[in-house]
């Protein structure tokens, strides 16, 4: 594989020709170029960049950008993100998806991603609404809340994805907004450069159907910057603690950066390849193993 | 002397008979017999009933074999659990524990006098020499060895070698126990001998595996770097093989949180320029047909096998059925069309597998290894392969000129276009579910969708002529003719066998490719035809339908077909071949009636 | 708005020339994006008016840049775009599908309002005078571009009572 280290890359290479669906107004514009400015300021060639999404207006996302993108079905970015790590660990894989592909038809990966802390970084951008088939009740809608499909009000108590995540143990996780391009793009590059899982939620909010407080203005309004709190990103529990207030608040920043980060996933398969490769029959050979003797 | 001894043994999970199973095939191929071995359990996962099969042959073996020759009750109640899995006759002799107090003339088989019958003090036996009745099944292969002549030195090598860790006074217990069987049966011969003739490869070089293992084997063989799945019976073992194997050629292998993320993991891999694979069970496969249609329409190639067992749902776990076969030809949404291939055998399943990456690379689609509880779990002893015929194709990849204004999905002549894989420099694409025009890039234009379904679809059409993936035996003018593929194909081998000795005018077709239906194949099959059965382990006949829907089957020709854990025997088919036969001949007179 | 990594007391005339190209580079780049959005949405008049606004953005910052030659030539720069964020661009949620112009030009002007807060904002702390001088004359430059603006509004019709955006469909599931 090429990798080119001397080359400087700026956000317009990362940048396709494909046109945005998205609806004018849209949080996700802002994410993408938030997108296009982390990888600029990485600096990995866009074809050693595997980005998968699931589906959902957000997750059109890897076709707006020049890296390998796979745009799968609803819910499984991570399980088909994990197959492309492991397939070849060399790559940058990103995945990203909406908060009703990531936390409620692909809600049950995640927990499994965060455990065997591939080094895969996900971002998911939170708009609270199912928008692409019109606006019904998501997984962090908030209770009370009147969709199409909740007519008088939501009954159930929103997800919130950072405690989610936190509670799991994934070793990276902030949240980003897009009223904040320059602050997103720092915090989605630092997820890329974790080794290891990380997850990076952006409260985008949906132009057509979201509700007037959770459009950019409302957001600005309460938000917060974790490091003007003075919060400790590598204190899991005040991370847990802060996390809480989603919903209410819009922490922005790292919460939590674990300070010493373990192997990944895939650290531990290239020690188990390298350990057992000295057994290997050769292929031809293969059927060898069922002598008995 | 005989050339070929069915053995059917039952009991209870506690008595070990399938370990006893286990070590008369090894002791058998060490002998330099052909041999094949199929287990079968009932639902619970310790002490329930288990039972296996082993039948021993001089001369190479098609499939388990029909009516029992030799039957071990280890208890009747268990035994008799398995019903039609092992089906005695009046050719069969029958060994059973005296300890369930039944008198030979009143074992409870129903409407069949057994050639003979003999009350064994099995466990008495076992506990006097081993201190153990748990040796019970070491004093069976004592009695086998003494009766049918396999396995007096082999079998007590075996179990050395696999008790050698747990010391010597163990060995030494079940010396006693084999003894104590071979001495018993000694002094009490059978009425009319069986011993089983000496082989001709008698210290040849055997292969003893399964179906799943050999399975595994040949994807890694194939070129296989990645496996995703998740445990589901009976297909577990080829995931477990990956576990043991893969790193060692740099490969890796996932067990998923659930199905689902299994083949998706597999997909990403292939996405990634890896081959790749998945294996599951029917409700498995129902739960990944979402991510077969995504690979279909992103034109990944992926191979995905299938164990089946006895369905819906949950349905039988441990019984074999070939019911999966619409599932593995529709499942998935939309006009999509994927190879199915199904092996007959532990043997052809190497080929077939290889065979499966071949077409899944070659066509960049997924593909459909359909394979079956009894070949998966079945182990057959077999001649070593040799690995250098088979060819190993990889997906085409672009090169120069491609990679200026790379487009993923080009309109090619056969409709194939050359894939690229993430860190390929120039071939940056997006791959997708949803519809795309050439360059990747989504569309919802009826046009392009009409152009690329055309795609999508005519690239299969070499596929059918692959004649190779057809085996056609018997008379090849035969007016009677039979269809039957996966486990059943080997029992109508058989009979076909049978029925060709006995001077029936008949033929058999066994595809390995079941879908696409290659048209043209069965036309030429059927045009002498007049009479003939579609043969299946389906409750609906499913094969004869699919069949039905894509060729026009000449009017004699109907199904045979039965659900799952109700076994085809060799027996079965002759018969349903003779009432053909009788048929046809009735149709003819009445052909030669004088018209009114 | 956002502005990261920059000290205005230590800004030289230099960087804060480049600021200022950056800063309109950011504004066209906007504007030709939402005039995108615009022709993919069917909202013509809207993605005519924002492209007035993208040639707007371009002369102005042509004649930045070539006074930053006059004066610095090709010296490298120094500050980046990844500076700063929608100091003289709309918000991203300014732009709506099926806006009426008068609705883009409204966007418009509360962006130029926008960027001469930022420039006034800005000026206090300054300490070199010549970079004072071109913040104080950048910041004028906004109050001509709102006169601009709100020249085009002034053009428009009188609003009538019924809005365009009444008569669309709704959004089309997916």
């Amino acid at each position: 594989m090429s990798t080119t280290g001397t080359l400087e890359y700026t956000p317009k290479d990362y940048k396709s020709d494909l046109k945005p669906i998205w609806c004018p107004g849209c949080g996700d514009f802002s994410v993408v170029q938030g997108i296009y400015r982390a990888l600029a300021a990485i600096g990995r060639p866009p074809h050693e960049i595997a980005f998968v999404s699931g589906i959902g207006c957000s997750s059109r996302i890897p076709g707006y950008t020049t890296a390998y993108g796979f745009n799968s079905v609803h819910g499984r970015a991570l399980p088909i993100a994990q197959g492309i790590k492991l397939a070849n660990p060399d790559l940058l894989v990103l995945a990203a998806g909406g908060d009703g592909d990531g936390f409620s038809i692909g809600g049950g990966h995640i927990a499994h991603l965060i455990r065997r802390n591939m080094d895969i970084t996900y971002i998911v951008m939170d708009n609270q609404i199912y928008g692409l088939t019109k606006g019904q009740l998501s997984p962090t809608s908030q209770k009370g809340r009147v969709t199409c499909t909740s007519r008088f009000g939501s009954l159930e108590n929103p997800v919130n994805p950072l405690l989610y995540v936190l509670a799991y143990g994934a070793g990276f996780v902030a949240q980003a907004s897009p009223t904040d391009l320059a602050g997103m793009a720092a915090v989605i590059e630092e997820a890329i450069r974790y080794p290891g899982f990380a997850f990076v939620n952006i409260q985008s909010p949906c132009v057509t159907y979201g509700e007037e407080g959770q459009q950019i203005k409302g957001l600005k309004a309460i938000s917060e910057s974790l490091a003007g709190l003075g919060h400790n990103p590598a204190d899991r529990l005040a991370a847990m603690d802060l996390a809480q207030h989603y919903g209410e608040k819009m922490h922005l920043g790292v919460f939590y950066r674990n300070p010493e980060p373990p192997p990944t996933y895939g650290d531990l398969v290239k020690e188990r390849q390298a350990l057992l490769s000295k057994d290997a029959l050769p292929k031809e050979r293969i059927l060898d193993l069922f002598i008995k003797k | 002397m005989r050339k070929d001894l069915v053995f059917g043994m039952a009991g209870s999970g506690g008595d070990g008979i399938v370990s006893a199973g286990d070590s008369l095939l090894q002791a058998a191929a060490a002998e330099g017999y052909h041999g094949v071995m199929t287990k079968s359990f009932g639902s619970q996962i310790r002490g329930g009933e288990s039972s296996c099969r082993v039948r021993i042959s001089t001369t190479p073996i098609l499939n388990p074999g029909g009516n029992l020759d030799v039957a071990v009750a280890l208890n009747w109640e268990d035994f008799l659990k398995f019903g039609a899995e092992l089906p005695v006759s009046g050719n069969t002799v029958v060994i059973y524990e005296a300890a369930t107090g039944i008198p030979e003339d009143q074992i409870p088989l129903v409407g069949v006098t057994p050639l003979q019958v003999i009350a064994v003090p099995i466990a008495a036996m076992a506990k006097e020499t081993a201190g153990t009745e748990r040796a019970k099944n070491t004093v069976v292969l004592g009695l086998i060895a003494g009766w049918f002549g396999i396995g007096a030195v082999a079998v007590m090598k075996g179990i050395r070698k696999k008790l050698a860790k747990k010391g010597e006074e163990l060995v030494d217990a079940n010396q006693r126990a084999f003894d104590a069987g071979r001495a018993f049966a000694m002094e009490h011969p059978l009425k009319t001998s069986m011993n089983v003739a000496v082989s001709d490869t008698k210290g040849a070089v055997k292969l003893i595996t399964d179906g799943n293992d050999m399975c595994a084997a040949a994807a890694i063989f194939a070129g296989c770097q990645f496996f995703g799945g998740y445990p589901i019976t009976p297909s577990t073992e080829i995931m477990q093989f990956f576990t043991d194997h893969v790193w060692k050629y740099g490969g890796a292998v996932l067990q998923a949180e659930d199905e689902i993320a299994g083949i998706g993991a597999a997909v990403g891999a292939s996405f990634a320029g890896k081959k790749s694979m998945t294996a599951t069970s029917g409700p498995g496969m129902s739960l990944k047909s979402e991510m077969m249609g995504l690979a279909s329409i992103a034109e990944l190639p992926l191979v995905i096998v299938d164990v089946q067992r006895g369905g819906p749902s949950t349905g039988l776990p441990t019984k074999t059925e070939q019911s999966d076969l619409f599932a593995a030809a529709f499942s998935a949404h939309g006009d999509v069309i994927r190879p199915v291939l199904a092996p007959t055998s532990v043997a052809d399943i190497f080929r077939i597998t290889i065979e499966a990456f071949n077409i899944a690379e070659y066509y960049q689609t997924p593909v459909i290894v359909l394979s079956d509880q009894e070949i998966a779990s079945r182990k057959e002893t077999l001649d070593p392969i040799d690995t250098s015929q088979f060819k190993i194709i990889n997906r085409v990849q672009p090169v120069g000129a491609d990679l200026q204004d790379y487009k993923r999905f080009k309109q090619t002549e056969n409709h194939i276009s050359p894939i690229s894989h993430p860190g390929m420099l120039g071939g940056t694409y997006l791959a997708s579910g949803i519809e795309h025009v050439e360059s990747g890039a989504p569309t919802n234009s009826g046009s392009v969708h009409q152009r690329m379904n055309d795609k999508r679809t005519k690239k299969f059409e070499p596929l059918k002529d692959r004649k190779d993936l057809f085996e056609v035996t018997g008379n090849p003018h035969a007016p009677i003719g039979i269809v039957a593929w996966g486990s059943v194909a080997g029992v109508c081998r058989e009979a076909l066998d049978m029925a060709l000795a006995e001077g029936l005018n008949v033929k058999l077709l066994v595809p390995y490719l079941l879908y696409p239906v290659a048209e043209g194949v069965y036309n030429d099959f059927f045009a002498s035809v007049q009479k003939g059965l579609i043969i299946d382990q389906t409750h609906l006949a499913q094969t004869f339908k699919l069949l039905r829907m894509h060729i026009d089957l000449p009017k004699g020709v109907k199904p045979l077909a039965r659900s799952g854990a109700n076994p085809f025997l060799p027996s079965d088919i002759v018969a349903a071949l003779h009432s053909l036969l009788s048929e046809l001949q009735r149709s003819h007179e009445g052909n030669l009636q004088p018209q009114e | 708005m956002a502005i990261r990594g920059i000290d205005f007391t230590t800004l030289s005339l230099k960087d804060a020339l480049d600021l200022a190209i950056l800063v309109e580079e950011e504004a066209q780049e906007r504007y030709e994006e939402f005039a995108a959005q615009m022709d993919q949405h069917r909202t013509p008049d809207a993605a005519k008016f924002f492209r007035y606004m993208v040639e707007n953005e371009a002369k102005h910052g042509r004649e930045l840049s070539s006074r930053r030659v006059q004066l610095f030539g090709d010296a490298p720069r120094s500050v980046s775009r990844t500076m700063i964020y929608d100091i003289e661009a709309p918000d991203y949620d300014a732009a709506r599908a099926f806006m009426s112009p008068r609705r883009a030009m409204e966007a418009a002007l509360a962006s130029e309002v926008k960027a001469h807060g930022f420039f006034e904002a800005a000026l206090p702390a300054i300490k070199d005078a010549e970079v004072h001088a071109l913040f104080a004359e950048l910041r004028d430059e906004e109050v001509l571009h709102q006169n601009l603006v709100k020249g085009e509004l002034a053009k428009l019709p009188p609003d009538s009572a019924v809005s365009d955006e009444d008569f669309v469909d709704e959004p089309a599931p997916q």
